[in-house]
């Protein structure tokens, strides 16, 4: 039954802002006004108060126009509550909200005992009780709200009109005037229209939504249909970027879920959790729902590195023959191309296969196509540690409830189809999806360790096809290698970046037989000295290098000292042709890296380098490398 | 209750204070009576003819007039400052008074001019119709300005040059009225009749008794007009008829008594803050009672002071209520509240 409605309401001042207004408000329910502002939420408000003229149309009170009520009948029906009162003084708590017994009270006001009772029942309910004797204009925002409101209770109103009643709230107070509206529509019956211009409170407190638009005022709309993107966005005016930046995820987060954090040099960097991590928290909170009936507020699982994993699930609802749960991926700060996408774990039970998890891949999750990986060729790319995680998780949420059956999952992953793409995916051999990967179940951003670990895979494939490997730091090397030795073409090369000592042992444990690296002087000149680790932040050392195998070669001081003072390497080989040393001291150079390279090799395959230089080109290769291009067919 | 003790305390402090100055104001004067030739003139039974003379036609309605105008300023004043929502608004600041005089100067100069006599209703209606004319200009006003501080300075304003032009109507009266004259523009108690008082009375008590019966609507309205209207306070009427009585009760004390100042403010105030409590209904009373004692306090000390040379008792009421309203502009300003 609508208690409020109005028929082809055109509201304005002096001229009508909107027309044709076909609303209606419930007993028992909170409507709320939403849109931009300006467009009208306060003037249409205050049309329904009775405070302002309808432009046209009309405003009807169960069934009765409202102009036809007498003032007094109509605030016994209707209360408003604004955002602003005028500055009162000396006037208790209990005082202001005895105005709202005014449409009861007699002719000089004078309270009865009812009426007080009615005072106190109304502070108390907006538990403002013990503000009754305390100065108006001496308490807070939030209490004076509270007051202002049980002063529309003591009206005991069929319909309670709101105008921003959260705008000067922080956020306690704001929580608690939406739990007071709460009880006031859904156990004192009232019909509440409330204008909101903060979209997340509307949602959370709304049953039902008026669009307010300069353009027009929607009909009554049910939540989700108004705070759906598209609804949204048209009525605000906003690009889709800005509501992503507005509403990410399901709601705003102010905070991430998952606070863990490494340091890296000068700065603190949050960890995030794995793919695996958060299919096995999808899996624990779909079983969760399935074994208990109850939907998780939040899961959690401790993961293989000791770190506990809290976080609540995007949604987790039952689906036709199980339960299906989505945890948000978070990488932290390390973004990576699954950050943001929910991982969803499909649950159902199985009675008859005790204490069994089978595990597969849905949507989104890749399939292994080459040899080499985790997993076998034709399997869901759901790495084993994950795998161990969910069977973990599930069986750990069967034991909670002594359940005996064992447990189908199917691991999908939304948008993951498009974001394997981005990744190397495709070619390690995993194709139509992401992978499901991670060892210690926590993501620590830029962590040397997970490079590695994609090094390791990388040199693993390249010994599937050969025993023969090329080693290149960036880019550079890459190229040099395309332009110089296009006949090399057949041999595997993977980018190592800074990593030459580990990658060269890799090689030896993959049991390569010549490994060749090629690589920009500025890099290696660096093996040189013997630093296996060429990242600037580890060593540096390239032109004390030069320097001293300059002097080695008979430069003179200054010579040594311009070297020293150089910015760059190719600022080195210049000031060498100067002094007409750069075949020796490159010959020298060439000799100690191959002397370094031999010991970190151990004897364990052949390992030449060639140097270049973008600006010099060709600057030399060592001894070794001289026999694998000739071999190799290169040179 | 700890509200109603303090109430009753402060209400028979007034009523006490207001005998104690009434009585005071009846033997005090240029001519010393002693009580006993007071008791023997208001029993009728004096044989000090001069005596009950003086206090029957002069002192005697003098005090009456002075509660009943006393009473009506400060009730105007507490009207004005409810209807604007502001503390310092009154008959006097917002030039009401001003206006009211301006009228009562050009009738009393026209009327004089012809031989006529002025009758006191002639003068409380053309007070009356200075008034509205010059609350129309502050509602008028009201409607452009949210600050009530700008308003107050427009009512100052139209104050002076109601004043001004008052100045120069006097400039063209003939002598013989102008002492007269000038006596009334400076506000002043002296010379009231008791036709006077009748005529006051006839127009100020029925006006205060309707201010009283307006106290529900007035509380209401002390949260600002939309609350007032919200919990179903006919808005409209009930403004112009705050407007009408205020107007009528600041007239009328200008038609007998010249602007007097400061009074509308300060006791309105001071009566709050005795009460603790700004509900009409408890503070309508008490303005009446205080506005007079406060008022037979001033004339006593206009009379006294420098006798027999009688101070305008305008002087007198700025001296006691400038300084209230310095202290609120002051507290105003100083952020309590917000507003």
């Amino acid at each position: 039954m609508s208690c409020c409605e109005t028929q082809n309401l055109s509201v304005g001042y002096g001229a009508p802002l909107l027309r044709d207004i076909a609303l209606h408000a419930e007993r028992g329910k909170i409507l709320a006004l939403i849109g931009p502002n300006g467009a009208g939420k306060s003037t249409l408000l205050k049309t329904l108060a009775g405070q302002l003229a309808a432009q046209g149309g009309a405003v009807l009170l169960d069934g009765q126009d409202l102009t036809a009520y007498t003032p007094n009948a109509r605030a016994r029906k209707l209360a408003l509550m604004l955002p602003h009162t005028a500055r009162t003084e000396l006037t208790s708590c209990f005082e202001v909200a005895a105005a709202g017994r005014y449409p009861y009270t007699g002719r000089l006001g004078i309270l009865s005992d009812t009426d007080r009772q009615q005072v106190h029942d109304a502070l108390c309910l907006v538990r403002a009780e013990e503000l009754e004797d305390r100065d108006f204009a001496r308490i807070s925002d939030g209490q004076r709200q509270r007051v202002l409101l049980a002063r529309a209770v003591c009206q005991q109103p069929e319909i309670l009109l709101l105008d921003e009643p959260t705008s000067f709230l922080d956020v306690k107070g704001k929580a608690e005037l939406m739990d007071i509206l709460q009880v006031l529509a859904h156990e004192k019956n009232v019909a509440v229209i409330v204008t909101l211009h903060e979209l997340e409170l509307a949602q959370r407190l709304a049953d039902a939504v008026v669009c307010v638009a300069p353009s027009g005022v929607s009909a009554v709309l049910a939540p989700q249909d108004a705070f759906a993107q598209d609804n949204i966005c048209a009525l605000f005016g906003l690009t889709t970027d800005q509501y992503a930046v507005l509403f990410a995820g399901s709601g705003a987060k102010p905070k991430p879920q998952f606070e863990h954090y490494i340091r890296s040099g000068q700065r603190l960097l949050r960890c995030g959790y794995t793919t695996g991590t958060c299919a096995a928290l999808g899996a624990a909170g779909a079983a969760r729902l399935l074994l208990t009936g109850h939907a998780p507020e939040s899961v959690g699982l401790r993961t293989p590195k000791g770190i506990v994993v809290e976080v609540a699930p995007q949604f987790c609802r039952l689906t036709a023959d199980g339960a299906a749960c989505a945890i948000v991926k978070d990488g932290g700060d390390d973004i990576d191309a699954t950050t943001g996408l929910p991982v969803i774990a499909a649950v159902t039970l199985l009675p008859g296969a005790p204490r069994t998890v089978t595990i597969d891949g849905g949507a989104g999750v890749g399939r292994v196509t080459k040899p080499g990986l985790d997993q076998p060729v034709g399997a869901a790319a759901i790495n084993r540690v994950p795998r161990q995680m969910i069977t973990e998780a599930l069986l750990r949420e069967a034991d909670a409830v002594g359940y005996g059956g064992g447990f189908a999952v199917v691991i999908s992953i939304e948008g993951g189809e498009a974001a394997a793409k981005r990744t190397f995916n495709p070619h390690l051999g995993v194709e139509g999806g992401l992978s499901v990967l991670g060892t210690s179940g926590i993501v620590e951003p830029m962590s040397q360790q997970a490079l590695l670990d994609t090094l390791q895979i990388e040199i693993h494939q390249a010994a599937l096809k050969s025993h023969r490997l090329i080693l290149a730091p960036g880019n550079y090397g890459l190229d040099y290698l395309a332009a110089n030795y296009p006949a090399l073409h057949e041999i595997p090369v993977v980018k190592i970046s800074n990593f030459i000592g580990e990658a060269l042992d890799m090689a030896a444990a993959e049991h390569f037989a010549e490994v060749l690296l090629v690589g920009h002087v500025g890099k290696l000149v660096k093996l040189a000295g013997g630093i296996m680790n060429t990242h600037s932040r580890c060593a540096d050392c390239r032109t004390e290098l030069f320097c001293a195998y300059a002097a080695l070669c008979g430069a003179d001081a200054a010579t040594c000292r311009a070297l020293m003072d150089a910015a760059t390497t190719d600022a080195c080989l210049d000031i060498l042709d100067a002094a007409q040393l750069r075949e020796p001291v490159m010959a020298s150079l060439l000799t100690a890296i191959q002397t370094h390279l031999d010991r970190r090799a151990a004897g364990a395959f052949k390992v030449g380098a060639v140097l270049f230089s973008n600006r010099n080109g060709p600057l030399g290769q060592t001894k070794i490398a001289d026999t694998l291009l000739k071999l190799w067919g290169g040179a | 209750m700890h509200t109603s003790k303090r109430m009753t305390i402060a209400y028979l402090a007034m009523a006490a204070a207001l005998l104690a100055l009434f009585a005071l104001n009846l033997f005090w004067g240029s001519v010393a009576l002693s009580p006993a030739d007071i008791a023997a003139a208001l029993l009728g039974r004096g044989t000090n003819a001069l005596a009950a003379n003086i206090l029957l036609q002069l002192r005697l309605p003098r005090a009456v007039m002075v509660v009943l105008l006393g009473a009506a300023l400060s009730v105007a004043g507490y009207l004005l400052q409810t209807f604007f929502a502001n503390p310092i608004a009154g008959p006097f600041v917002m030039g009401i008074s001003s206006g009211a005089k301006l009228a009562v100067a050009l009738t009393m100069v026209v009327f004089l001019n012809r031989g006529l006599l002025t009758g006191s209703l002639t003068l409380i209606l053309a007070a009356f119709a200075g008034a509205m004319a010059a609350m129309l200009f502050v509602l008028a006003v009201a409607r452009r300005v949210q600050q009530m501080s700008i308003l107050v300075i427009c009512g100052v304003m139209i104050g002076y040059i109601c004043s001004a032009v008052t100045d120069i109507v006097v400039a063209f009266a003939q002598d013989s009225n102008i002492v007269n004259l000038h006596n009334w523009s400076m506000g002043s108690f002296s010379g009231m009749t008791w036709g006077n008082v009748a005529t006051a009375a006839a127009i100020v008590l029925p006006c205060l008794a309707a201010a009283f019966l307006l106290s529900k609507p007035m509380a209401a309205y002390q949260l600002g007009e939309s609350y007032a209207a919200s919990v179903g306070v006919p808005v409209r009427a009930f403004s112009v008829v705050l407007v009408l009585l205020s107007s009528l009760l600041a007239a009328c004390v200008t038609a007998f008594a010249g602007p007097i100042s400061f009074v509308g403010i300060a006791v309105p105030h001071l009566v709050k803050h005795t009460l603790g409590s700004a509900k009409p209904l408890r503070v309508l009373p008490g303005c009446a009672l205080g506005g007079a004692a406060f008022c037979l306090l001033c004339d006593l000390i206009a009379r006294s002071l420098f006798a027999p040379t009688e101070l305008s008792i305008s002087s007198v009421t700025a001296v006691f209520g400038a300084p209230v309203v310095i202290w609120l502009l002051v507290r105003r300003h100083s952020g309590e509240g917000t507003v």
